[in-house]
């Protein structure tokens, strides 16, 4: 079922490696577990850095800058959530996607800690609007776990890299580089 | 066991009966969306293009649009709106609820992930109030 393909990838590097298979679906306990494997405290992560090296590096890439390196060392989960084209609005098909999110927050294993909502876009159309519009989706897919599923708004951040982190650069236009990355960004303060 | 541990039992138990009479089993919030995109996802397409789920963007807009939407959009939309806060609710109460069992059965745990596996472990805790939050917060 696509609309519902998950996947996790925990070690650092796997978001670069190229056509590397990560679909499959997983259990609720199994997002638990994956999201709440903290090994040591989460690096400090300045999302507003990564925003601003975002917005500087628009059609140059982020993957290898060291601020966003520190990512994909952290727990992590990958989903794919689609999108009405050109939109903020969550196909309904992926309602499920966003309440499984909602379900795993929501857990005592997860309650203790932030999240940063990370929105990627494959390469078609222009690199600055990508941009803008995976801001928009990651608040849209903030917004909807913080008022239809009550999750306090102080353990969720936004982040749109637009195209800038393919996790399939030899194929810039594959439907597969459309996707929502979960980050666990350690304990809420 | 007290006598005293069972007369608290006892009310507990009485308490649930009450109180669980006019309560239906909450799910998850997981299915709970995919139930209203399965009976409400082609109203949403023709009604509410464009609009999000989050704050009651698909509910205000789905509710605005009564006359022409499905009956069976309309009844899902209620039940899982219902069936949500049900769960948040019973997530809420889970602290206040099992509180006993905490001191009984795991005091010195440390961490409420450690505490919910703790009590889901002692199985005394199936029963009363505190088990049936855990069982509707979605959390055994």
């Amino acid at each position: 079922m696509k609309s519902f393909r998950l996947a996790t990838m925990l070690a650092a590097g796997l978001l670069l490696a190229p056509g590397h298979s990560f679909a499959q679906e997983l259990s609720g306990p199994q997002v638990v577990r994956t999201l709440g494997r903290l090994q040591g405290g989460a690096p400090g992560i300045d999302i507003a850095l990564l925003m601003e090296e975002a917005a500087a590096s628009a059609g140059k890439g982020v993957a290898a800058l060291p601020d966003w390196q520190k990512l994909s060392k952290l727990s992590q989960l990958i989903v794919e959530i689609d999108f009405e084209n050109d939109s903020i609005a969550i196909e309904p098909k992926s309602y499920r996607t966003v309440g499984m999110i909602a379900d795993a927050l929501h857990h005592p294993n997860l309650r203790r800690y932030k999240f940063l909502v990370v929105g990627h876009t494959s390469s078609t159309g222009d690199a600055k609007h990508n941009l803008d519009l995976s801001q928009k989706r990651a608040n849209a897919i903030t917004e909807a776990l913080s008022t239809t599923f009550a999750i306090a708004p102080d353990r969720l951040f936004a982040i749109g890299v637009g195209e800038e982190w393919l996790v399939d650069p030899s194929n810039p236009q594959a439907a597969d580089n459309r996707r929502v990355q979960l980050v666990n960004l350690g304990l809420v303060k | 066991m007290s006598t005293r541990t069972r007369l608290l039992g006892g009310a507990l138990v009485a308490f649930l009966a009450l109180s669980g009479a006019a309560r239906a089993d909450t799910i998850s919030f997981a299915d709970a969306v995919s139930t209203l995109a399965n009976d409400c996802g082609s109203d949403i397409k023709k009604f509410c293009k464009g609009l999000n789920l989050g704050s009651g963007r698909i509910q205000n807009c789905l509710e605005s649009h009564a006359p022409k939407v499905s009956p069976t959009c309309t009844s899902t939309l209620a039940s899982v709106t219902t069936s949500i806060e049900q769960r948040l609710a019973a997530q809420s109460s889970f602290t206040a609820m099992c509180k006993h069992y905490v001191a009984q059965f795991c005091s010195g745990v440390v961490g409420e992930g450690n505490i919910l596996s703790c009590l889901n472990k002692a199985t005394r805790v199936n029963e009363g109030q505190c088990g049936q939050a855990i069982i509707d917060a979605g959390w055994r």
